[in-house]
């Protein structure tokens, strides 16, 4: 019964940030398309075009590898909602009655299941048996390594200060300072990384229109749908973490936790559909080197800094 | 009831929208997307409608017709003509509805058309082609692998892939494929023999043009002076002298179209809206919002992220090539307007960059946008042209050569040992339009491959 309960929260929580990550996308392309805004239409639209592939047969291949095109969508969904599942949103008491759990390891947990979403969409790519897809599917490979280790590391920077690797923990290390100020590095370096994470902007490497759309080229109907639908579930999950991480989660005065965290969230999730709209795609081999180059050692040296804040904080 | 519900959702959605330009459109296809209210998809597989814009040539068709059978069903297919020049019926290829009229006219024929589809009121085209497998099974193997010579069998026609040294030496496999001629961020008709290992191109090949007839009016041909001169200032200008102002705010506009295409393959589709938006709404003079478009591009580095470096082509491979803004773009001042009298008189000097990339080549168009529209606000009643010899948007024009000829020269060895992206990316660069080749070939596109399915 309380577990069903969970669920349904998570889920609730899945399909309407999901929906309003797609208006802001839309509101935002036309702020920067300089295009009028209708804000109504931007309300209506995403539900439309939901309908409109709803209705679209769907696709065939030459000998498409049926099973996993479907479950790469699913399991795109699945990471989110098993994020948003122990995401904070509220002190623990909160978060409990309301149907979401912490977890002793939470960072672990996220860590973990993000290196997932490389799978799905490699799989995605993988499975119609079409060049272009496969190529999307082994460029976001190529790329995972790359941001997964600044995302790791920043993360293992946040959970310092808390001294525990639970994401009520580390929300609650931020009472009193949030870690974007405490660590300046860290919150940028996460948003490169969840670029890279959600292959949005400049990091659609695998979804990109020199693929002729990537690893969804040979999708449409419902599996184009769920694959929409799962790369903003993946956005809201991790716009979450960020929330979480730097920005002292659900803590904010005045206002409930929960609205905190909802807004914290939704500011982040704007940022990076921001910079999708003004920053357009890298070359691949540039931000490999990059990354490697420069992130990795900024990532290296937020955790070496938090490590000895942490220590020093620490002497009685 | 619920099938009912969801169809009336649906028919309020925009179109989704797969083009297929061929020759003389009524105006440039991409130009739906401009105001979002239809959706100009990459793939055939997620649109509902495909237009045909213009006249297809027959080397083109057996390509147009395997992506019809793509387009996600309900699909229909509607031919875009002309109002002059009505395109005749397409052989063996179901076309739901013809419209002949602007891109405004279309793009109400597309909501009204998707809307009927997705109702029910609308029966889906069939398949043209037959569901049988495009080659007889070669192997024994469940996918036609096996068999005698294993490795070098071709599995439903398709061979497999043979090893070949990569750039380091290494012993790789190396897939042969052909991409073209609609993928769609190449120009029209371009297909290009492709052998990648991975997403490195080894080696590339240009098929033969498939447009037969060039887009330009001949000297002799009769019809509307005004319209014509309206419709292609350009071609125009090698025959008789046209107003400068129409002139430069045809090459503006033609700048601002090309920025719109590079912008949509970087992933930049709302700022590609912005350029289109500017276009349709250029004057003589004011270029203040041009320039706050290239200063948010410039403060945001947005499109040079991906396309500095791409594409080098140095000093000396570009001169005395006619490649006019390709030249311009690797610091050299070739320009067919530094001869002409009437512009030397508005005291007219070219733009040039520096860095000869897919970065510099953007950033030579942006700028030249900008000097056309303030050039068309001082040229007031001057004319140019008549000489047989103009300096077109993308180089030199004359009737026996065109800028796109030079490039496409430059082509495959330009991007042999290039990544995919930078490989597209430099294609796009080079602003190509096989319309603009004199007829020297005629031969086939050649066979469309899965390739060119995906696109």
């Amino acid at each position: 019964m309380r577990l069903g309960l969970e669920i349904a929260v998570t889920g609730l929580i899945l399909v309407a940030s999901v929906y309003v990550v797609a208006v802001l996308d839309l509101v935002l392309g036309r702020l920067v398309a300089a295009a009028p805004l209708r804000l109504a239409e931007a309300v209506v639209r995403p539900v439309r075009r939901g309908a409109l592939l709803f209705l679209q047969r769907p696709p065939r291949t030459e000998r498409p590898d049926q099973a996993l095109w479907i479950l790469a969508p699913a399991l795109l969904g699945a990471i989110a909602a098993a994020v948003l599942f122990v995401m904070p949103l509220g002190p623990t008491e909160l978060s409990q009655s309301s149907g979401m759990r912490d977890v002793d390891a939470g960072i672990v947990y996220f860590g973990a299941l993000m290196a997932l979403v490389m799978v799905a969409v490699y799989l995605h790519g993988w499975a119609p048996n079409s060049l272009f897809p496969m190529v999307g599917g082994y460029r976001f490979v190529a790329l995972a390594l790359s941001y997964e280790m600044p995302l790791a590391l920043v993360l293992i920077g946040a959970a310092l200060p808390a001294r525990s690797l639970s994401i009520g923990a580390i929300v609650d290390a931020q009472a009193g300072l949030w870690n974007l100020v405490r660590q300046p590095l860290g919150l940028p370096l996460y948003l490169v990384a969840a670029l890279g994470l959600t292959f949005r902007g400049p990091l659609n490497v695998s979804d990109a229109a020199d693929l002729a759309g990537g690893t969804p080229a040979e999708s449409s109907g419902v599996a184009l749908l769920l694959w929409a639908l799962g790369r903003n579930a993946i956005l809201v999950a991790a716009a979450a973490m960020g929330a979480a991480g730097f920005l002292g989660g659900w803590r904010g005065p005045a206002l409930p936790g929960p609205v905190w965290m909802v807004a914290k969230s939704l500011a982040l999730v704007a940022v990076l559909l921001g910079v999708s709209h003004l920053v357009g795609r890298v070359r691949l081999e540039r931000f490999v080197i990059v990354a490697w180059a420069v992130l990795i050692p900024l990532a290296l040296l937020d955790v070496f800094a938090a490590g000895a804040v942490a220590l020093l904080a620490g002497r009685p | 009831m619920v099938r009912g519900w969801l169809a009336s959702l649906a028919a309020g959605a925009p179109p989704r929208v797969f083009l297929l330009e061929g020759a003389d459109p009524p105006a440039p296809a991409c130009l739906l997307g401009q105001n979002g209210a239809v959706e100009v998809v990459d793939a055939p597989r997620s649109a509902t409608l495909l237009v045909v814009a213009g006249v297809l040539p027959d080397a083109l068709l057996d390509a147009a017709r395997l992506i019809h059978d793509q387009v996600g069903r309900p699909r229909c297919t509607v031919q875009w003509t002309h109002p002059r020049a009505p395109a005749p019926p397409v052989a063996a290829f179901p076309v739901t509805c013809t419209v002949t009229g602007s891109v405004d006219d279309l793009v109400a024929s597309l909501i009204r058309l998707q809307a009927d589809l997705v109702r029910g009121a609308l029966t889906s085209e069939a398949p043209i082609l037959p569901d049988v497998e495009p080659a007889p099974w070669r192997g024994v193997g469940p996918y036609g692998q096996g068999g005698t010579g294993m490795t070098g069998g071709v599995p439903y026609g398709r061979p497999l892939a043979e090893t070949a040294a990569d750039r380091d030496g290494l012993k790789l496999d190396q897939l042969a494929i052909t991409v073209g001629p609609f993928f769609p961020p190449f120009p029209t008709g371009l297909a290009l023999e492709l052998r990648l290992q991975g997403d490195l191109v080894q080696h590339a090949t240009v098929h033969p043009n498939p447009f037969q007839v060039r887009s330009l009016p001949s000297s002799d041909e009769s019809g509307d002076e005004a319209e014509r001169e309206r419709d292609d200032p350009f071609g125009t200008a090698l025959d008789r002298p046209v107003a400068i102002a129409r002139l430069e705010m045809a090459r503006a506009r033609h700048h601002l179209l090309h920025l719109a295409r590079t912008l949509r393959l970087h992933g930049l589709d709302a700022l590609g809206r912005r350029a289109m938006s500017l276009r349709a709404g250029l004057r003589p003079g004011a270029v203040a919002p041009l320039c706050d478009l290239r200063q948010l591009l410039e403060r945001t580095r947005g499109l040079a992220i991906g396309t500095t470096g791409a594409g080098h082509l140095a000093e000396a491979t570009v001169r005395n090539r006619g490649l006019g803004p390709i030249a311009r773009a690797s610091g050299l001042a070739e320009d067919e307007r530094v001869e002409d009298p009437a512009y030397t008189a508005l005291g007219f000097v070219p733009v040039t960059h520096d860095g000869g990339d897919a970065c510099a080549r953007w950033r030579q168009r942006l700028a030249e946008a900008i000097q056309s529209v303030q050039l068309a606000a001082r040229a007031g009643e001057a004319r140019s042209g008549g000489a047989g010899r103009v300096e077109a948007p993308r180089g030199p024009l004359t009737r026996e050569s065109s800028a796109t000829a030079s490039a496409l020269v430059l082509l495959p060895s330009l991007l042999e040992g290039m990544e995919w992206g930078d490989a597209v990316a430099t294609v796009v660069s080079l602003d190509l339009d096989l319309r603009d080749l004199p007829p020297a070939s005629t031969a086939s596109a050649g066979q469309p491959t899965a390739a060119v399915v995906a696109a």
